[in-house]
């Protein structure tokens, strides 16, 4: 899987979940709908998003994510066009969301942002976990192997429920 | 190796290694509530022909929005209901809820030992029982209720110990603020804190609470105590009195990845100035020069202001952090006999501690200073519902987010405790409970 275009550079530090989608938005039962109110939360958010037309990637800053565990940051993202973010740290929880819904998470050196902020295109080749700006060479970056499968083609709760009965066998054992 | 508390319980917990040092770990306990679950439950339904693991290991109830404010939100409530009532799940609804991190230790679904998966990022809250608590995004939280486990990495172990004892006016507020800004406002990314020292030790359930609440402002997985006495105590007292665990501890001589240790006696009251918790200072300190000029920019605030000459709009005492009785009754016995100058709204942590705080005759002291007394929600911690701010307005608050836009688009939150909030509500500022005027000398005024 091959993810290349257009860069929306805000890498600024600890860019929360409130900032990418307010908390009044989170009133929905599905996940659609959210790219509508994306950055809404963050001063000039919008302004950049709408400067950055046909973005792909977000050049993000440290800790990128923090705060609240709302997927909506991630299904807003994804409902804006973004499908990768690429920062030197992400919270857990925003990591997490990342994977199970297929936004895929690049970690890289911190000092390589402002490089990667300037790219008028990034290229990131998620099966062979590298990164370019431009045309650079290639950066490689890890993704977490357990999850790499996800990324690549979805199906978190279909694996989970495929493990129902060793899970249940674990249980049993618990118990015992 | 000698193992610490965490280390037990997650390797107790573990149905799968998986490769990169990740696991797939059982979950004892899935708390659901209205805002995050309905998604997971429709995918279970859609694609899962709306099996569940085992309804029995989950808790579902309406907290954020409490009751519905409009259409979109009754039917999340809804969506809640029917699933609970068709599923057989245990349920709280409006009217015998409560904010989830605070009815889920109050009716006594907690005990040392449990893994609890929430879609709520103060999940963590319920480490103060000697868990392993998470908050996790709504299809991991689906996950959980689809095959009881969680992909996790294993986070690293920070053992963070108070030791000597906090001052008289010090409270488990000041102490979580004191601790972020200790290691930073990401600086526990990657880690379970495990807190411990005689500090921690002397602190109520209630105030355990707030520190392992917290524990995910600086960007943890979790955060942990040991349970001790306070613990049986507090569990004894509950609705379902739960008996079946056994003491469960750190071995005395335990690794930790990282140790920080800070003397409680330095420990002073704080109130933040920026736009995140670990941008705080001492109450009678001043915003200090080496703060993010973008975060003052966002506060209106410069460099060198004293924190007591902030003048305020609002305060706000609730959320997950600092809305239950022994919170309560902090503000109330500041408030007691005074008059509020700025708009404030007291929003107790669920249906037991409001009937509680009633008992005591706290929402008299509360409505007789001019504050507005409510239901239990999650509402105006994070600008959903039930006090929501305007811009500019600068509120204090004593929640747990200060970030831009939290509680209403443009809104400024200094995060503090109920007490000072409280105090603040009476004098139009940042202020201290000892700089309100003792309330008999006012009257003579």
């Amino acid at each position: 899987m091959i993810i290349s275009g257009p860069v929306l550079p805000i890498p600024n530090a600890n860019v929360d979940t409130d900032q990418i989608i307010p908390a009044k938005h989170l009133t929905t039962i599905d996940d659609s709908g959210m790219g509508e109110y994306c950055f809404t939360g963050m001063t000039n958010g919008r302004k950049m998003l709408d400067e950055h037309p046909g973005a792909v990637v977000w050049v993000a800053g440290e800790n990128v994510g923090c705060g609240s565990s709302r997927e909506h940051a991630a299904w807003a993202l994804l409902g804006v066009g973004i499908k990768a973010v690429v920062s030197p740290s992400f919270a857990r929880i925003f990591h997490e969301n990342c994977y199970t819904n297929g936004l895929v998470p690049v970690i890289v050196d911190a000092e390589l942002i402002p490089r990667f902020a300037a790219a008028k295109t990034i290229t990131i080749d998620v099966e062979n976990e590298t990164v370019q700006a431009d045309d650079d060479a290639p950066i490689a970056f890890k993704l977490d192997p357990a999850r790499k499968p996800f990324v690549l083609g979805g199906g978190f709760l279909k694996y989970l429920n495929s493990k129902i009965p060793a899970i249940r066998a674990w249980e049993a054992k618990r118990a015992s | 190796m000698k193992k610490s508390l965490f280390d037990k319980i997650w390797e107790s917990h573990v149905v799968e290694e998986l490769p990169g040092g990740s696991a797939l770990i059982f979950v004892d306990l899935v708390v659901a509530h209205e805002i995050t679950s309905p998604q997971g439950i429709i995918a279970i339904e859609r694609d899962f022909e709306d099996k569940l693991y085992d309804p029995n290991k989950i808790v579902s109830l309406i907290d954020h929005v409490a009751p519905a404010k409009d259409t979109a939100t009754a039917i999340q409530a809804q969506t809640l209901r029917a699933w609970a009532k068709r599923q057989k799940i245990r349920f709280h609804d409006i009217g015998d809820n409560g904010i989830c991190h605070v009815i889920i230790p109050e009716k006594g679904y907690v005990t040392p030992g449990m893994v609890i998966a929430c879609g709520d990022s103060h999940t963590g809250t319920l480490g103060a029982f000697g868990t392993f608590a998470l908050g996790v995004g709504s299809t991991a939280q689906g996950g959980a209720m689809l095959a009881q486990v969680l992909v996790l990495q294993r986070p690293k172990v920070m053992k963070i110990e108070i030791t000597g004892e906090l001052a008289s006016d010090v409270t488990a507020k000041d102490l979580i603020l004191t601790i972020i800004k200790t290691i930073g406002f990401k600086g526990g990314t990657g880690y379970a804190l495990e807190y411990t020292g005689s500090a921690i030790s002397k602190l109520s359930m209630d105030g355990r609470m707030t520190v392992c609440n917290m524990a995910i402002e600086a960007g943890a997985t979790a955060g942990l105590i040991a349970p001790d006495e306070k613990t049986a105590a507090y569990l004894a007292e509950t609705t379902l009195k739960p008996t079946n665990w056994t003491s469960l501890q750190p071995d005395p001589d335990a690794e930790y990845d990282r140790t920080v240790t800070i003397d409680g006696a330095t420990v002073r009251p704080v109130v933040t100035w920026g736009t995140n918790p670990g941008e705080n200072s001492s109450i009678d300190g001043t915003v200090p020069a080496d703060a993010h000029p973008e975060s003052l920019q966002y506060m209106g605030l410069t460099v060198g202001t004293a924190m007591k000459s902030i003048e305020i709009d609002q305060c706000f005492i609730g959320s997950c952090t600092n809305s239950r009785i022994s919170d309560l009754r902090a503000a109330a016995e500041v408030l007691k006999g005074q008059k509020v100058v700025v708009p404030t709204i007291i929003t107790p942590g669920s249906v037991g501690v409001k009937r509680q705080a009633e008992r005591e005759g706290l929402h008299d002291i509360f409505q007789d200073a001019g504050a507005l007394w409510t239901h239990s929600s999650c509402g105006p911690c994070l600008g959903m519902s039930v006090g929501v701010i305007a811009p500019g307005t600068r509120v204090v608050s004593s929640t747990n987010r200060n970030f831009q836009g939290r509680m209403g688009d443009g809104g400024r939150v200094h995060l503090a405790s109920p007490q000072v909030v409280a105090a603040s509500a009476v004098m139009g500022r940042i202020a201290s409970p000892s700089d309100v005027p003792a309330a008999r000398e006012k009257v003579n005024a």
